[in-house]
């Protein structure tokens, strides 16, 4: 699910930026070293979409470095248990298959696969049903449910299902039929 | 407050869900000689019969070594089945306890305050915790069912992964270090073995069959199970119903439980017994002066058995009429009968004890008064006559004391009673009863006297605002 919060952050800045310029170099360095990170509280940081406020420099002792509290916003994308996403198939295996959701990686252990899905190997592995109407390989979309998270510190990863009800494959893949 | 459906449902979860469970440590190996499986329900079927218990006493009772206990207590606690509370006492404030558990008491002597120990051991208390036994059997039975169904259904659970090399076990959230770029199956991160899913935890995949049928076998067996299962719990089941809109019995923490037994006691004329247990609560909570002062509410004193049920009725309602003590009482001064003590015992607990409706409980409590009094006159009858009998045997012996015996016999049916103790018999403290009323009228020859309560209430009064005692003047 995706959240927009507010989060605090110490930018540590280098003499040689200071200048004219200094609070916009202070604000790239915060996207740099911000956007695309995750942590294991506030999921994966999708993007900073504004910079609320800079507090006051503190000039370190011993170097130069000077030290900036910065609040900015950002979109945060965290994915809970229970929820219910759409995903795009990474890779498929006989123990299951992965899948993306944007920076989230969810794995779908063939235990959560319907039973009528079966796997069938070669170049371009796949699981598919009995008659072939439906085929789960790499690149399909698919609709998962999220039965649990592990959250480290800078990761989290996903189990998910499809067994339940209006879950599966959303569309055929753009890949070969 | 009725234990007994409460009781049952303990002894049925009890039997049903602890009774293979060992208490042998883990490093102890498990000899065919002892094994004492089952030992978990031995424990639980004592605590229903108690209220709060000391381990050492419950460890005695049951014959069992004191370390074994504790880990069945400890076991327990997890479980939430039971509190537990662990308390730095001086030897004697242990003694307090005992004193609230033997409601009757047993002669304990008062000890002198220069006597007192300073070392303070920990004594653990347990008792059952009824309210939480109840949601966490209610609990356990709902995880029991929500796995099964799980399992048939075989929705949410999350795959596990052994490997058949070293063992190592593997979540299907390791899955990503899992996956190797060589084959399509997982491979163990230390010998590189194939990892072999995990399935059904409850039923065991069956091999060589297709697998259509190893599933449809996991289900049958699933369902099976959860059929055994309804059947076996189906007592529990309905105990747990039947308790369900029952008030729950509350015991309270082991300083309330222990101030309310205390109380008790008293109210059964048990003075020595307090006695020691008001001088060593002194000594024993040095370090809290005030024990009860949190507790003042609850206690009234009346006979034991109303004790519980009068706790809500407290004691800042007015008594009718106060019984002075023995040292307010000067020479001359212009008393009723009532405040000199000299009224039987239970019209004076009823009086003093009486809530805001005077009157209603007026008229229930002189019944009671009327049937009590009858009750105490055939009680003195029949003590009469059990001292006739003994003073024939001690005739023989030593004939003075007989006749002292026998003298004071037809006084007062309560003298007797000292007398009997005066001879050094023993006597049981159910037979002193209802003494504490005549305490005025026996000299403080006699092991109640004026002197003691003087002492007692002195250190009442330096102790604690305690309501216990029936006279309440501290509370105004």
């Amino acid at each position: 699910m995706f959240f927009h919060i507010t989060l605090e952050r110490n930018m540590q800045l280098q003499p040689r930026h200071f200048g004219p310029h200094l609070r916009d170099k202070l604000v790239a360095k915060l996207m740099k070293d911000v956007e695309g990170t995750c942590s294991g509280r506030h999921g994966f940081v999708v993007a900073i979409t504004n910079v609320e406020d800079i507090g006051k420099g503190l000039i370190r002792e011993g170097t130069g470095f000077v030290t900036f509290p910065v609040k900015y916003q950002c979109v945060v994308f965290r994915p809970f248990k229970g929820e219910i996403l759409e995903a795009v198939v990474t890779m498929v295996n006989k123990m299951g298959f992965f899948a993306e959701a944007g920076p989230v990686q969810i794995f779908v252990s063939n235990h959560l696969i319907p039973d009528d899905m079966e796997f069938q190997s070669g170049d371009m592995p796949n699981y598919t049903t009995s008659d072939g109407s439906v085929k789960i390989q790499k690149d399909s979309e698919v609709r998962l449910k999220i039965i649990g998270t592990r959250v480290d510190a800078t990761e989290i990863f996903c189990i998910g299902t499809i067994r339940d009800d209006f879950l599966g494959v959303i569309n055929d893949p753009g890949a070969a039929s | 407050m009725s234990l007994e459906p409460f009781n049952r449902l303990v002894r049925l979860s009890a039997r049903a869900f602890y009774d293979d469970i060992t208490m042998k440590g883990d490093n102890q190996p498990k000899s065919g000689r002892g094994d004492n499986r089952g030992m978990a329900v031995v424990v639980l079927d004592a605590l229903t019969r108690r209220q709060w218990v000391r381990e050492e006493d419950l460890a005695k009772a049951l014959k069992l070594h004191s370390k074994q206990l504790r880990r069945t207590l400890r076991f327990f606690e997890e479980e939430k089945l039971v509190t537990r509370d662990h308390r730095k006492e001086t030897a004697k404030g242990a003694k307090v306890f005992s004193a609230a558990v033997a409601a009757t008491g047993d002669g304990q002597q008062m000890v002198k305050e220069g006597e007192e120990k300073t070392k303070l051991h920990t004594h653990s208390y347990c008792c059952l915790d009824y309210a939480q036994i109840y949601d966490v059997v209610r609990y356990r039975l709902h995880r029991m069912k929500k796995k099964l169904k799980d399992e048939l259904d075989s929705r949410n659970t999350i795959q596990e992964y052994i490997c058949p090399n070293c063992g190592k076990r593997y979540s299907a959230f390791d899955a990503l270090q899992l996956v190797s770029l060589t084959d399509e199956y997982f491979h163990c991160e230390n010998c590189n073995g194939e990892l072999v899913a995990e399935s059904d935890k409850l039923a065991a995949e069956e091999m060589g069959d297709g697998d259509d049928n190893a599933r449809r076998r996991r289900r049958e067996k699933l369902k099976d199970m959860l059929q055994k299962m309804e059947e076996q719990l189906k007592p529990l089941t309905l105990q747990l119903a039947r308790v369900k809109d029952l008030p729950v019995p509350e015991f309270g923490s082991l300083q309330a439980w222990e101030a309310r037994a205390n109380a008790a006691a008293r109210a059964s004329g048990d003075s020595s017994a307090i006695d020691s247990s008001k001088s060593s609560q002194g000594q024993g909570y040095g370090g809290t002066p005030m024990p009860f002062l949190g507790e003042t509410r609850v206690e009234v004193a009346l006979s034991g058995v109303e004790v519980k049920e009068e706790d809500t009725e407290s004691d800042t309602k007015a008594t009718s009429m106060k019984v002075l003590p023995p040292w307010m009482i000067k020479q001359g001064m212009n008393l009723t009968k009532e405040q000199r003590g000299e009224v039987k015992p239970t019209s004076k607990m009823d009086e003093s004890s009486a809530p805001i409706d005077d009157k209603k409980s007026k008229d229930v409590k002189e019944d009671e008064k009327s049937i009590q009094d009858e009750y105490l006159k055939a009680y003195y009858e029949a003590l009469v006559k059990r001292q006739k009998e003994q003073e024939a045997l001690k005739k023989m012996q030593q004939e003075s004391e007989t006749s002292r015996a026998s003298a004071s016999d037809f006084s007062n049916g309560v003298p007797e009673a000292h007398a009997e103790r005066r001879v050094g018999m023993k006597s049981k403290r159910e037979e002193d009863e209802n003494d504490d009323v005549e305490w005025e009228e026996v000299p403080p020859a006699g092991n109640t006297g004026g002197t003691y309560k003087l002492a007692d209430l002195n250190v009442e009064a330096d102790a604690s605002g305690d309501d216990e005692d029936d006279i309440d003047w501290e509370e105004g």
